[in-house]
């Protein structure tokens, strides 16, 4: 006999959590990190809100405060410098996107920032939730940023802390209270970028699959340095390293990066979710490279085919 | 602590007690009895409960509260003077556009913000804008006839 | 009797505030003193309610009322009552309810919902009908020998809750000819979800000693009943009135959340307010069922349909609900569109350890179209005919025999198939196709049916000159009740359509109505309220006939005016002669009443049917265009028609409206929306992330064409338009996929993962054990031994 209290599937309201609980809106990145450091696992940071206010539908526990950092100027800024561009954690898909738009070594960036989940949801989504959130596999920015060798500074009381984007994934879900992701700094190569995502729909959805590409060529038109990344196939996005490896040194060629990808696929273990079957995440890896390498012959790379 | 939070909602300067997390759209609902926002799917995909904060659409399912603190919020109720109809409200009519009519005050509002701000928006760039606002009865081709509609006579 | 035209595109009176957030649905009622529910609900898809201590919720702040299977000694259903409000002892579902909480917020009725202590003893669980029907599966429900019937002559054994079957001419001989083709096809189907924006919602009080029940109902005499059955009341002590409805689909056509909250309101002496969270929508929404289908026919090689049998075998869930209805409509659906020799069907409602199924937009229509048009391709293939051909060859038209019997009138489908081929043939042609995507094409035909069943009206004439309508019609989007009904009275009394009151539905205001589906709205409360109008019509014509000086059959209404024919202007306005009636012999009404003509069967072809034919046919012709990714399995459909039976079209935009969103909706089923059961029983879609409904970058404008004048009882000579259009799409978009592709597709809803593992040949073929190969050992009980109802 099994002694229990019944699963709740009763979540119309979000008010699950104690009395107390607040929202502290910091004016400025050291009071957000005094509030964190004080609030310690009681609290958490609290930007576009468009993950955790969706916490009653996952059956999470509200935190008793939120320290919200939407309003910190420094954390909102996008600084675009002649080797490097910064962005605040706290930047919104939409104002990225805008900002971007005219930097084509960006193309990535700005596709995975304009293209994810629906309008509205990109004036709210903010960077540095996309990147911090270790449950949402189908961030759109983590593989495009990966791709591009960003590196992330970490605030805390103690002092700025700069790593790679790479490692703070590995980091993040135990990122001790009162550090809080600042900055992002992606550094300014002058490659060309593509980004190619597959939602199921035709838009709308979060991606069943991402592949991020960032190459060099050389004067000969052969490929000098190459970043692919890959999100949303398995729980973490990550580099594709071994892809890259056969990118190098050949002139890009959509049909030969596909034969490549199709042949290093096996090396994923796709994530099983409701919607979509691992299997599935990593047939279509193949496609999306082509689709990626395709596009930056042609400068373009849509959602799906012939649009 | 909870000091109350100011909202000005439709021109008027309200103030909630609610709990600070509390989602913007039941704080307009139940607090502020403007039922026309609708909360449908409470995660931003379906759109009907947008609201305009600052001018900008914005499902209220996810705003908490505290962060509307301040803010100038309009809702589907208070988009047309005098009782009337707004543009897009009125095309929308003229199109026999409405059946269950219960995700058309999220629709009304994003499309007021389209209307307004991009005068040039074609067939595809509405249906774009759309992505965020689900319809389940009318398949949306009345909506978007409507929005060309409002858009050509503006 | 009309001398206006009811035809036009008369708009709708309730845009405007619906555009303006005006509207109040029911989840936006709000009364003083208003207490909040919440449901407790199982957490175990089979399990014995071991220990159930309220104790320490009672005591949580705010609490008002607790109920539980105690409050509700009835039992509900549709043929056999098998359905208790909340889990007695047994649990049967994930979700199943099992105690209700009325507080005085929300949050606090969430807090006592978690101080309930449940002790639960899991039970064997059945989750698939596969399962269900295995040798020594633990039955659903082991006592289903006692429960009460409703209605006679299904034949029903343990997991088979019901189970009809049409036997009609020697099928056997007809698959033995030596001439003929014996094609087989297996199929199957999953859930879908209505997703109703406004969920199930409910706003309950009581007052002198009569629940009040405010709800988001099609349905509001139902409730009225099937509550008060399940409270142990009588009927008369439950008034139902319905705000309007965001949406309904089928999901409201039957009892929902209604009982918790008036028990609840009854308890605490205060009206109580509960609505369904989207979760509980997505888990336990009464959704368009699961079926496994296998079809089998014999065909000449010059494409004669000599024979057919099938097996449908749809998944009722935990109780028998609506698929014990729907087992009916497999007659008129799998066994429709085509003249058949001889045929054999049997349909049967399963029981599974699953939240239950009920109705959907054309209920069982869909698959069984889904089906039987791909089915009707795999003959043409093998027979080596064109589909269109075969389709032209077979489909019904008049005096053809139905599957149960009935003889069809006028030729319908034949000529549809003419107007989409002029249609399609008038289309530009498509561009050049070089993007390596595979395209393909498909024309399907659909046969539904008007549900009928009786409705009443009340039309009052006022002395201003308006006229107020009242039914149990409730408006849930469609229209009907907005724009067909007071253009019938209107058309009928010479007023404008503005000037025609209408009632919303009201069980202590109007008679008795079986509710708002099955395409039934403007035929059977059409047809009452034209005969109540008409009522008043004769009436106020005799007065006017005084007034006038003139014979009431020279007399026309029309315009607000009742006038001699040919002299307009002469005679009088409306509201005078309203006036000199209700002074002389009191205010003018009249009532009208219809149910269904009652088509008939050929005797001892059904058995546990509840219709044996189908009063009003209405047929579909769809067409629709697809493009198929390789690499992903992603479907653009790019080109979608159809040529829709509608008897004849009062509102034609209005119609119009409805097949957009029918056929997007039919796109949803077929492309998208797919509901999976994980291993605990439990739906894993349980948000719009996961269970994705249609955006608008995803459909395409439908191109429509309005099929009038096939025959129709209904009044003025009108079918039900706004169910039908979703009936074909399946069955369209599989089919123009599987010629698209070159594969067998067998399944829904072909969504890009399903449909690359066709395209890699990696999709195991669909077989369906749980089928037995030979037709007659499917059944519990051999046809007709029971004695058909």
């Amino acid at each position: 006999m099994e002694r229990r209290l019944t699963d709740q599937t009763e979540s119309s309201d979000a008010m699950q959590a104690p009395a107390s609980r607040s929202v502290y809106i910091a004016p400025s990145l050291p009071a957000a990190l005094d509030a964190l450091d004080e609030g310690g696992a009681a609290a958490a940071p609290f930007a576009g809100g468009t993950w955790i206010m969706r916490a009653p539908i996952r059956h999470e526990p509200l935190k008793s405060l939120y320290v919200a950092i939407g309003k910190i100027p420094e954390l909102r800024a996008i600084k675009v410098d002649a080797d490097a561009v910064e962005v605040g954690a706290a930047v919104t898909h939409a104002a990225l996107a805008a900002t971007l738009a005219e930097l084509a070594e960006f193309d990535v960036l700005t596709a995975a920032a304009s293209r994810s989940a629906n309008p509205a949801i990109r004036t709210m989504a903010t960077i540095g939730g996309n990147l911090a959130t270790t449950a949402f596999a189908a961030a759109d920015c983590v593989p495009a940023l990966l791709c591009l060798d960003a590196d992330v500074e970490i605030a805390s009381r103690g002092g700025p802390e700069r790593t790679s984007l790479e490692r703070f994934l590995t980091m993040r879900s135990t990122l001790a209270p009162g550090r809080l992701l600042h900055r992002i700094i992606v550094p300014r190569r002058g490659r060309r970028t593509v980004h190619a995502r597959l939602p199921l729909r035709q838009a709308g959805d979060y991606p069943t699959a991402i592949v991020s590409l960032a190459v060099s060529l050389d004067e000969a038109g052969h490929v000098r340095t190459a970043r692919v990344a890959v999100g949303s196939v398995e729980p973490v996005a990550r580099r594709w390293q071994r892809l890259e490896h056969a990118l190098v040194g050949h002139p890009l060629n959509a049909a030969k990066a596909t034969d490549a990808a199709a042949e290093l696929a096996g090396e994923f273990t796709g994530r099983d979710s409701p919607d979509v079957p691992a299997w599935y995440r990593v047939r279509v890896l193949p496609a999306l490279v082509r689709r990626a390498v395709a596009a930056l012959g042609s400068g373009a790379v849509g959602d799906e085919h012939g649009h | 602590m909870n000091m109350g939070i100011d909202l000005t909602v439709n021109g008027d300067h309200l103030t909630s007690t609610s709990d600070p997390v509390t989602p913007l759209v039941d704080v307009l609902r139940e607090e502020f009895h403007l039922t026309g926002a609708k909360p449908v799917c409470r995660e931003g995909f379906c759109g009907a409960c947008m609201v305009l904060i600052d001018g900008d659409p914005t499902p209220s399912c996810l705003v908490p509260a505290a962060l509307a603190n301040g803010c100038d919020i309009r809702t589907v109720e208070g988009l047309a003077a005098n009782g009337g109809l707004n543009p897009i409200q009125a095309a929308l009519e003229a199109c026999d556009a409405v059946q269950c009519g219960m995700c058309f005050p999220g629709m009304v509002v994003s499309l007021t913000h389209l209307v307004s701000t991009r005068p040039d928006a074609t067939r595809e760039d509405i249906r774009a804008a759309l992505t965020g606002n689900i319809c389940r009865c009318t398949g949306y081709e009345r909506i978007i006839e409507a929005a060309l509609l409002a858009l050509a006579t503006a | 009797m009309s001398d206006a035209s009811a035809t036009m595109n008369f708009a709708r009176r309730d845009a405007a505030d619906k555009l303006r957030g005006r509207t109040r649905y029911t989840i936006d009622r709000y009364l003083p003193g208003m207490l909040h529910a919440a449901i407790l609900r199982a957490g175990v898809p089979s399990g014995r309610i071991a220990r159930l201590d309220l104790t320490k919720a009672a005591r949580m702040p705010g609490v008002r009322a607790i109920v539980t299977a105690a409050d509700a000694p009835g039992m509900i259903g549709i043929g056999i009552a098998d359905h208790p409000l909340f889990a007695r002892d047994v649990i049967r579902y994930d979700g199943e309810p099992i105690a209700a909480i009325a507080a005085d917020t929300p949050m606090q009725a969430q807090a006592a919902l978690a101080a309930i202590d449940v002790e639960i003893e899991r039970l064997p669980v059945v989750l698939t009908m596969a399962e269900a029907l295995a040798p020594g599966a633990p039955l659903v429900h082991p006592d289903w020998r006692n429960y009460e019937v409703l209605l006679e002559g299904g034949a029903r054994g343990g997991n088979v809750a019901w189970e009809a079957t049409v036997v009609r001419g020697d099928v056997d001989a007809a698959f033995a000819r030596p001439d003929v083709e014996i094609i087989e096809s297996c199929f199957r189907v999953g859930r879908q979800n209505h997703v109703a924006f406004e969920p199930r919602a409910v706003v309950a009080s009581y007052e002198d000693g009569r629940f009040h029940i405010e709800t988001s109902t099609q349905v509001p005499w139902t409730i009225r009943n099937a509550t008060a059955r399940l409270l142990g009341v009588p009927a008369s002590r439950v008034r139902v009135t319905v705000p309007p409805v965001g949406g309904g689909f089928g999901l409201k056509f039957d009892l929902a959340i209604e009982p918790f909250a008036a028990l609840l309101a009854r308890a605490s002496g205060r009206p109580v307010r509960l609505v369904n969270s989207r979760e509980e929508e997505m888990l336990t929404c009464l959704f368009r069922e699961n079926a496994d289908i296998r079809i089998r026919s014999a065909v000449t090689r010059d494409g004669e349909i000599i024979g057919r049998e099938a097996v449908v075998l749809m998944d009722c869930g935990a109780y028998g609900g609506e698929q014990i209805f729907l087992t009916t409509m497999t007659a008129h659906t799998l066994g429709g569109n085509y003249s058949l020799g001889a045929v054999r069907l049997v349909s049967r409602a399963i029981y599974t350890n699953t939240a239950p199924n009920g109705a959907f937009r054309a209920c069982n229509g869909v698959y069984n179209t889904f089906a039987l048009e791909r089915h009707t391709d795999e003959i043409a293939t093998r027979i080596g005919m064109d589909p269109l051909a075969f389709r032209r060859r077979n489909v019904l038209g008049d005096g053809d025999l139905g599957a149960t019997g009935q003889v069809f009138e006028g030729d319908v489908l034949g000529p549809m198939l003419d107007r989409m081929d002029t249609m399609r043939n008038a289309a530009a042609a498509p561009p050049a196709r070089a993007d390596g995507r595979l395209y393909g094409r498909a024309t399907t035909v659909g046969t539904w049916f008007v549900f009928v069943g009786p409705s009443a009206a009340t039309v009052n004439m006022n002395a201003d000159g308006t006229a107020t309508l009242v039914t149990s019609g409730v408006e849930i989007g469609s229209g009907s009740m907005m724009q067909a009904l007071p253009q019938i009275v209107a058309g009928t009394l010479g007023l404008s359509p503005d000037d025609v009151i209408v009632r919303s539905a009201d069980t202590d205001a109007a008679g008795y109505d079986v509710g708002v589906g099955g395409g039934r709205t403007t035929v059977s409360l059409g047809a009452a309220s034209l005969s109540a109008a008409q009522e008043v019509r004769t009436k106020l014509l005799k007065v006017a006939s005084e007034m006038i000086e003139a014979a009431p059959e020279d007399l026309v209404m029309r315009s607000g005016r009742i006038e001699i024919a040919g002299a307009p202007g002469s005679g009088r306005l409306i509201s005078e002669v309203a006036t000199r009636a209700q002074a002389q012999m009191g205010p003018i009404s009249g009532t009208g009443a219809f149910t269904g003509a009652g088509v008939s069967a050929m005797p001892g072809c059904v058995a546990g049917h509840f219709i044996d034919a189908i009063d009003i046919p209405v047929f579909a012709v769809h067409d629709c265009e697809v493009a198929v990714d390789t690499e992903t399995g992603q479907v653009e459909v790019l080109s979608y028609r159809v040529v829709q039976d509608v008897g004849r079209a009062l509102n034609p935009r209005a119609i119009r409206g409805q097949i957009q969103g029918g056929v997007v909706q039919g796109l949803g089923y077929a492309l998208h929306e797919e509901v999976t059961i994980g291993s605990n029983g439990r739906v894993c879609q349980n948000g719009l992330e996961t269970y994705r409904l249609p955006l608008a970058l995803d459909v395409v404008p439908v191109e429509i064409n309005l099929y009038e004048g096939a025959p129709s009882i209904g009044p003025l000579g009108t079918k039900g338009a706004g169910e039908v259009p979703i009936l074909n799409v399946a069955a369209a978009v599989g089919c123009a996929i599987a010629n698209a592709t070159g594969k067998a597709v067998q399944e829904l809803p072909l969504t890009p993962p399903r449909v690359l593992e066709l395209l890699l040949d990696q999709r195991p073929t669909l077989c369906l054990p749980h089928i037995a190969e030979t037709w007659t050992e499917n059944l519990v009980r051999p046809h007709g031994a029971g004695g058909s109802n």
